[in-house]
C-alpha cells in the first residue's frame, strides 16, 4: 500500500516537474562528487555550479535564466551516457552540457555532434581537439567538444620540452630516461602515445609504462620498479588522490625522480596531503593566476566563491578557478548566440568562434586568452609550468600553510608548444 | 635477472603478507567459531582506521591513548554487530549468511565515505623517524612495527587457543556446538567473543595500513585479498591463514616483478592472486591445508 | 524454499498434461495475458523516465531470472553474474561491429556465446561446494573484469565500445518507446521458457540437486551434468540481458560490470524470493525503483533540518549504496523467503478472508 502511494507521488512529482519549465535555458552539468576522481571533481564542479549561479544572479543570458541540473555520476561512464540520453531529446533537451570525465566525453563525441549539443568537458584529452576529423592520427570528428585549457597531450609536450632543457641545465650526460605512469584508463592514457613519441624525438630513452590505479593504495612495488629502472622523468597521469600515494611511497623507497604531473595531478590540497613528498613536482596550471593572487579577475572569482561560501573563508584550489572559466566561456557563447539567431546548439558552437585571444568579461589575468576555430579546438598551446614547493610539517590548514610559505606554487616556465597540424587530435 | 629488485620486492611482500596474514587470521577465527563467512572483514579494517584517525585528529589525542580507545570501540562494535545482525541468521542457509555480510560490507563502505569523505586522509606523524633500514631496503617504521605486532598477535593467538580457558572453550564450540553447550559453555558468548577479537585484530591491521598510506576506502580491498589467502591456507586453519597471507603477499610482488621485467601487462600485482586461487581450487577443491568434507549418506 | 500454494476448491486435474500446465488455473493465465496486453499499450501514456525504468526492469529481470535458476533452483552460488552480463553485452556489440551481423540476430548469438563461457566456468564449478564455489565465482568476476579491460580486440579496452541500435528493415528501435517493445518481447519469451524448463524433467532434476544432492545422485541424476547445465542456462539469460542492455544504451564499457553489480543481482533474487520465477521480476522491480525512491526522499528532505544535519544532498550516491545494503539485510532478517512469499501470503489471506487459516 505504502509503496503504491510512494510510487504514485513520485510519478506526480515527475510530471509536474516537467510542466513548470518556462522561459529558461536548460544546461546539463555532470560532476564526479563521489567516484574515483572526486578529489578534483568536487572543486571543479563547485566552480562551475557557483559560476553559473553567479551569472544567473547577474541577469543570466540576456535576461533569461539558465536552469542548471547538476548530476553526480560517480565517474562511471555508463551512468553518464544514461544521463545524457535524458538530456538529449524531447522536453528535457539541454542547450549545452558542462561535462567531466575523459571516458564518457570521448564516448559521447558522436552522440553530441549528432544531437548538436555543445559539450564543455573537464577532460582535456587531445582526441577532443579535432572538429573536422582531419587529424593524421585517426581522431574522430568532434565539432561540438570544447574545453578550456591546454590539452593533456600539449601539457605533456610542454613538460617534456622543459625537461629536455632541464636535463642539459643539470649537466646530465647521455640519454635521460622517461616513463609514463598512470592507470589503464582513457584519462591517463590520453597523452601516453603523444608523450612517448615526442620524448623519443627529443632524445629521451622511453621506458615501459608503469601502471597504478586511480584509487589511493600501496604502490611500493611500483616505486621499487621505478627506482630500479633509473628513470629520470616520470609523468603521473592520474588525479591527485592516487598520485599522493605514489609520491609518498617513492619518497620512502628513495626513488629520486623528477615527477611531471598533469593538470589534475597536483594542487594545494594534494601538496598538503603528500607533505614533503610533493616537493619539486612540476605541473601545468590552466589559469594565469591562482587563489589569493592580486589581480582584477581574482576579485570576480572571490565574488563567485561567496555563492557557496558566504563567510568567504574557504580556500579555493586551482581547479575551482578553472571551472569558473569553463562556465564563463559557455555563457558568453550563449550571449553571442542570442544576438545571432537564438540559443540553439549550432549557434552556441558558432559563438565559440567569435573572438581570438578571448578572455571572458571580469576575468582578466585569470583565464588565459583562448582561441577556438572551426578547424582547431586547441584553445591554447601556451602552457604555464609551476613547481610545488613544500617544506616541513603540513598539519595545518591549507590557508595557513600557503600564508606561512610552507606550501608554495612557484612558476618556473611558460612553454609555447608549436601548434603543429600533425598534432591535431592527438 | 635483477636480483636486487627481486629481493627488495620479496621483503616488501613478506611485510605486506604479514598484514594479510593477520586479517586472514581474524577471518578464519570467525569462520571456525561461528561458521559464518565474513565478507565485511575489510570494512573492519576501514572502521578501525577511521576511528583511530578521527580520535587522533579531531580530539588531538596522542597515539598511545587513541589506539587503545579504538580497540575498545572495535570490541564493543564486534559484539553489537554479532548480536544485532548475525544472531537472527543462525540456522539460515549459507547463501543468506553470505548475503548478510555482503550487505553489511556495502553499508559500512558507504557509511564511511559519507562520514569521512572520499579523499585519502593521512595520519598525523606517530614515530620520530618515519623510515628504517632493513637489509638495504628503506622500510617505513610502522611496517617493521607491524611485523613485530603481527608476530606477537600470532603468538598470542597460539597461546590463547592452547592454554587459556576462553580459547579452549572457543575451540570446543567450533568443533561441536551441541557437546560444548552440554558442558556448560555459553555458545552465544563464544560467538560474540570471536567477533569481538576478530574486529579488534582487524582494526590493528587497519591502523597500520592507514598510517602508511593514509586512510581511504582502498582499505576494504584487504577484505577481498583475504579470500585467496584462506583458500591457499585452508578455511579452518589459523596457521594456514597466516601462511596463506604470506604467500599472497609474496605472490603479488613476484608477479609484479615478472610483469615489470618481461610481460609489461601492468596489473599482475592485483590480479595474480585470483588466477592462482582458481588454479588451486581446480586441483585441490578444499585449499592447500583445508580438511576435506567427508560426506556420509 | 518452494512454498505450497492454496489449491482452490474444485480445482482438480484428471490428466498429467493438465497437471503440468504453466499456469495453475485459467484465471491466472488470463491475468497474465491481460497484463501483457496492458503493457503493450503503456508507451502511449508513460513518459521517458518510466519507460526507462520498465526497460531496465526488463533486461535486468531476464538476467536475474538466470541467476535465480542457478541459485534458487539448483542451489549453487554465483557472485560473478555481472561478468556474464557484461560478456553478453560486449559479445553482441562485437558481433555487430566486427562481423556485421544484424543486431536482431546478434542478441541471441551473444546469449549462446555467453552460454559457452558459462559452461567453461561451470565444469570446474561442479566440483566445488558452498563457500569455495562462492569464492571461485568471486575470483571469476575479477578475472573477467580484468579480461574486459585488456582485450582491446573484443571490448575496446578501457575506452569501451559503441553498440548500434536494433534495426529491422531500416526501422531503428532507438527511442525508449520503440525499444520497450523489444524488451517486452524478450522478457515474455524468456520467462515463459524458464517456467517451461521448471515443469520439465530437467527442471525437476535441478530442484532435486538443490534439495538433497546425494539422494539425487543415487536416483541417477548426473550431478556434474546438471550443475554445468545450470551455469550454462544462467549464463544464457545473463547474455541476453546484457545484449539488450548494450543496444539500449548504445555504449558498453567495462566500468559498468563491477562486483557491486553482481551483488545487486543477488539482492534482486533474494528480495524477490529464491526459487520463484515471479519473484525474480518482483525483486528486480524493487531494486530498480529503490534508487529513485532514495532520490525522492532526499529531494523532499532537502532544505529541512535533517538535510543540514546530515548533509544529505552531497551524499545521495552513498545513500543509494547504503540503501541497497540495508535493504538486503532487512529482507534477509525479516523476510528470508522474499517478496514472492509475502505476495502468496497476501493472496492466501484474501482467499480465506474472514477466516484466518
Amino acid at each position: 500500500m505504502l509503496k503504491t502511494a510512494l510510487l504514485a507521488t513520485v510519478a506526480v512529482l515527475t510530471i509536474s516537474g516537467g510542466a513548470m519549465a518556462q522561459q529558461t535555458i536548460r544546461v546539463g552539468h555532470l560532476a564526479d562528487q563521489s567516484g574515483a576522481t572526486s578529489d578534483v571533481g568536487v572543486p571543479f564542479g563547485q566552480g562551475v555550479a557557483d559560476a553559473l549561479a553567479y551569472l544567473n544572479k547577474q541577469g543570466g543570458v540576456n535576461g533569461v535564466q539558465m536552469a542548471v541540473e547538476t548530476v553526480d555520476y560517480g565517474y562511471q561512464a555508463p551512468r553518464a551516457i544514461s544521463q545524457y540520453k535524458s538530456w538529449s531529446a524531447g522536453a528535457g533537451k539541454v542547450a549545452a552540457i558542462q561535462g567531466w570525465g575523459t571516458a564518457d566525453t570521448e564516448a559521447l563525441t558522436g552522440f553530441v555532434s549528432k544531437d548538436e549539443i555543445p559539450y564543455y568537458s573537464g577532460s582535456y584529452s587531445g582526441h577532443l581537439t579535432d572538429p573536422a576529423g582531419k587529424g593524421t592520427h585517426g581522431s574522430k570528428p568532434s565539432p561540438y567538444n570544447f574545453f578550456y585549457g591546454p590539452s593533456y597531450s600539449d601539457a605533456l609536450r610542454a613538460m617534456l620540452l622543459w625537461a629536455a632543457d632541464d636535463w642539459k641545465a643539470k649537466g646530465g650526460s647521455g640519454k635521460p630516461k622517461y616513463v609514463h605512469m598512470g592507470a589503464n584508463h582513457p584519462y591517463p592514457n590520453a597523452p601516453k602515445e603523444a608523450g612517448e613519441a615526442l620524448a623519443k624525438e627529443l632524445g629521451f630513452e622511453v621506458l615501459p609504462a608503469v601502471q597504478f590505479a586511480l584509487t589511493p593504495g600501496d604502490y611500493t612495488a611500483q616505486c621499487l620498479t621505478l627506482k630500479q629502472s633509473g628513470a629520470n622523468y616520470a609523468y603521473l597521469g592520474n588525479t591527485a588522490g592516487s598520485n599522493i600515494s605514489v609520491l609518498k611511497a617513492c619518497q620512502t623507497v628513495g626513488a629520486s625522480v623528477q615527477f611531471l604531473g598533469n593538470v589534475w595531478g597536483m594542487d594545494e590540497n594534494a601538496a598538503k596531503a603528500a607533505g614533503t613528498a610533493a616537493n619539486g613536482v612540476v605541473f601545468p596550471v590552466r589559469t594565469a593566476s591562482i587563489w589569493g593572487g592580486d589581480t582584477p579577475g581574482m576579485k570576480t572569482v572571490k565574488e563567485i566563491s561567496k555563492i557557496s561560501d558566504a563567510a568567504g573563508t574557504a580556500y579555493r584550489p586551482v581547479h575551482y578557478v578553472a571551472g569558473i572559466c569553463s562556465a564563463f566561456y559557455m555563457k558568453e557563447a550563449m550571449d553571442w548566440a542570442v544576438k545571432n539567431g537564438g540559443v540553439t546548439g549550432p549557434n552556441i558552437r558558432k559563438g565559440m568562434y567569435q573572438k581570438k585571444d578571448w578572455v571572458p568579461a571580469g576575468l582578466d589575468s585569470v583565464c588565459v586568452p583562448s582561441t577556438w576555430t572551426d578547424a582547431d579546438h586547441r584553445a591554447t598551446t601556451q602552457v604555464n609550468l609551476y613547481r610545488a614547493q613544500v617544506k616541513g610539517d603540513t598539519g595545518a590548514s591549507v590557508e595557513e600553510l600557503v600564508k606561512s610559505g610552507a606550501i608554495k606554487l612557484e612558476k618556473i616556465a611558460t612553454v609555447d608548444v608549436p601548434r603543429k597540424p600533425e598534432w591535431l587530435g592527438w | 635477472m635483477d636480483t636486487g629488485l627481486l629481493l627488495q620486492l620479496l621483503i616488501n611482500g613478506l611485510i605486506v603478507g604479514a598484514l594479510y596474514g593477520v586479517v586472514a587470521m581474524s577471518f578464519v577465527l570467525i569462520y571456525k567459531a561461528s561458521r559464518i563467512v565474513n565478507f565485511a572483514q575489510g570494512e573492519f579494517l576501514l572502521i578501525g582506521a577511521w576511528t583511530c584517525w578521527w580520535l587522533l585528529t579531531s580530539w588531538q589525542l596522542p597515539f598511545w591513548i587513541g589506539f587503545p580507545i579504538t580497540l575498545v570501540f572495535m570490541l564493543i562494535f564486534g559484539i553489537v554487530l554479532q548480536i544485532v545482525v548475525l544472531r537472527p541468521m543462525i540456522g539460515e542457509p549459507i547463501i543468506s549468511v553470505i548475503m548478510v555480510t555482503i550487505g553489511l560490507s556495502i553499508v559500512f563502505q558507504a557509511l564511511m565515505k559519507w562520514m569521512f569523505g572520499v579523499f585519502a586522509k593521512p595520519f598525523p606523524p606517530i614515530f620520530a623517524s618515519p623510515t628504517m633500514n632493513v637489509f638495504g631496503l628503506d622500510v617505513q617504521t610502522v611496517y617493521v612495527v607491524s611485523l613485530v605486532i603481527s608476530l606477537l598477535i600470532m603468538a598470542g593467538f597460539g597461546w590463547f587457543f592452547k592454554y587459556s580457558r576462553m580459547g579452549l572453550a572457543m575451540r570446543a564450540t567450533a568443533f561441536d556446538q551441541q557437546v560444548a553447550q552440554s558442558l556448560g559453555i555459553s555458545v552465544r558468548q563464544m560467538f560474540a567473543m570471536s567477533w569481538a577479537i576478530s574486529a579488534m585484530v582487524s582494526a590493528v591491521a587497519g591502523v597500520v595500513v592507514g598510517v602508511v598510506n593514509g586512510v581511504s576506502s582502498a582499505l576494504s580491498f584487504f577484505g577481498i585479498k583475504v579470500f585467496p589467502a584462506v583458500i591457499l591456507g585452508g578455511l579452518d586453519s589459523i596457521v594456514g591463514a597466516v601462511l596463506g597471507g604470506l604467500i599472497v603477499g609474496l605472490l603479488e610482488n613476484v608477479a609484479h616483478y615478472v610483469d615489470s621485467q618481461w610481460l609489461n601487462w601492468g596489473n599482475m600485482y592485483e590480479i595474480a592472486p585470483f588466477y592462482v586461487l582458481i588454479v588451486i581450487l581446480m586441483i585441490k577443491p578444499y585449499g592447500l591445508f583445508g580438511t576435506k568434507d567427508i560426506e556420509r549418506v | 524454499m518452494a512454498t505450497t500454494t492454496i489449491i482452490p476448491c474444485g480445482d482438480f486435474k484428471t490428466t498429467y498434461a493438465a497437471d503440468t500446465t504453466i499456469f495453475p488455473t485459467v484465471t491466472s493465465r488470463n491475468v497474465a495475458i491481460a497484463s501483457v496486453l496492458l503493457l503493450l499499450v503503456l508507451p502511449a501514456f508513460l513518459d521517458r523516465f518510466w519507460l526507462n525504468q520498465l526497460i531496465q526492469i526488463g533486461y535486468l529481470g531476464i538476467a536475474a531470472l538466470g541467476l535465480n535458476i542457478l541459485v534458487g533452483f539448483t542451489g549453487q552460488i554465483s557472485i560473478g553474474h555481472a561478468a556474464f552480463f557484461g560478456f553478453g553485452a560486449f559479445a553482441s556489440a562485437w558481433l555487430n561491429n566486427r562481423w556485421g551481423i544484424p543486431v536482431w540476430a546478434a542478441i541471441p548469438l551473444a546469449g549462446l556465446m555467453t552460454t559457452a563461457v558459462g559452461m567453461i566456468f561451470g565444469v570446474p564449478a561442479a566440483r566445488l561446494k558452498g563457500l569455495y564455489l562462492a569464492i571461485a565465482t568471486l575470483a571469476a568476476q575479477y578475472i573477467l573484469q580484468d579480461f574486459f579491460a585488456r582485450a582491446d580486440w573484443f571490448t575496446g579496452g578501457v575506452a569501451g565500445t559503441i553498440a548500434m541500435p536494433l534495426e529491422i528493415f531500416g526501422f531503428a528501435f532507438d527511442t525508449d518507446a520503440s525499444y520497450f517493445y523489444v524488451v517486452l518481447f524478450y522478457t515474455v519469451i524468456m520467462y515463459v521458457l524458464a517456467t517451461n524448463l521448471m515443469r520439465s524433467r530437467d527442471g525437476r532434476a535441478l530442484v532435486a540437486v538443490r534439495d538433497h544432492y546425494l539422494s539425487a545422485e543415487i536416483m541417477g541424476i548426473n550431478l556434474t551434468k546438471y550443475r554445468t547445465m545450470a551455469f550454462g542456462i544462467s549464463a544464457f539469460y545473463a547474455g541476453i540481458g546484457g545484449a539488450l542492455y548494450a543496444h539500449y544504451l548504445q555504449f558498453v564499457s567495462v566500468e559498468g560490470f563491477t562486483i557491486l553489480f553482481s551483488i545487486q543481482f543477488l539482492g534482486m533474487i533474494i528480495i524477490g524470493g529464491l526459487g520463484s520465477i515471479m519473484g525474480s521480476l518482483m525483486g528486480t522491480a524493487f531494486m530498480v525503483l529503490l534508487p529513485e525512491l532514495m532520490q525522492w526522499i532526499t529531494l523532499s528532505l532537502s532544505g529541512t533540518a535533517i538535510d543540514q544535519a546530515l548533509n544529505l544532498r552531497e551524499a545521495i550516491a552513498f545513500l543509494r549504496e547504503m540503501a541497497i545494503g540495508i535493504v538486503i539485510i532487512l529482507f534477509l532478517v525479516f523476510e528470508p523467503d522474499g517478496l514472492a512469499h509475502r505476495w502468496k501470503q497476501i493472496k492466501a489471506y484474501w482467499k480465506l478472508y474472514p477466516f484466518s487459516h
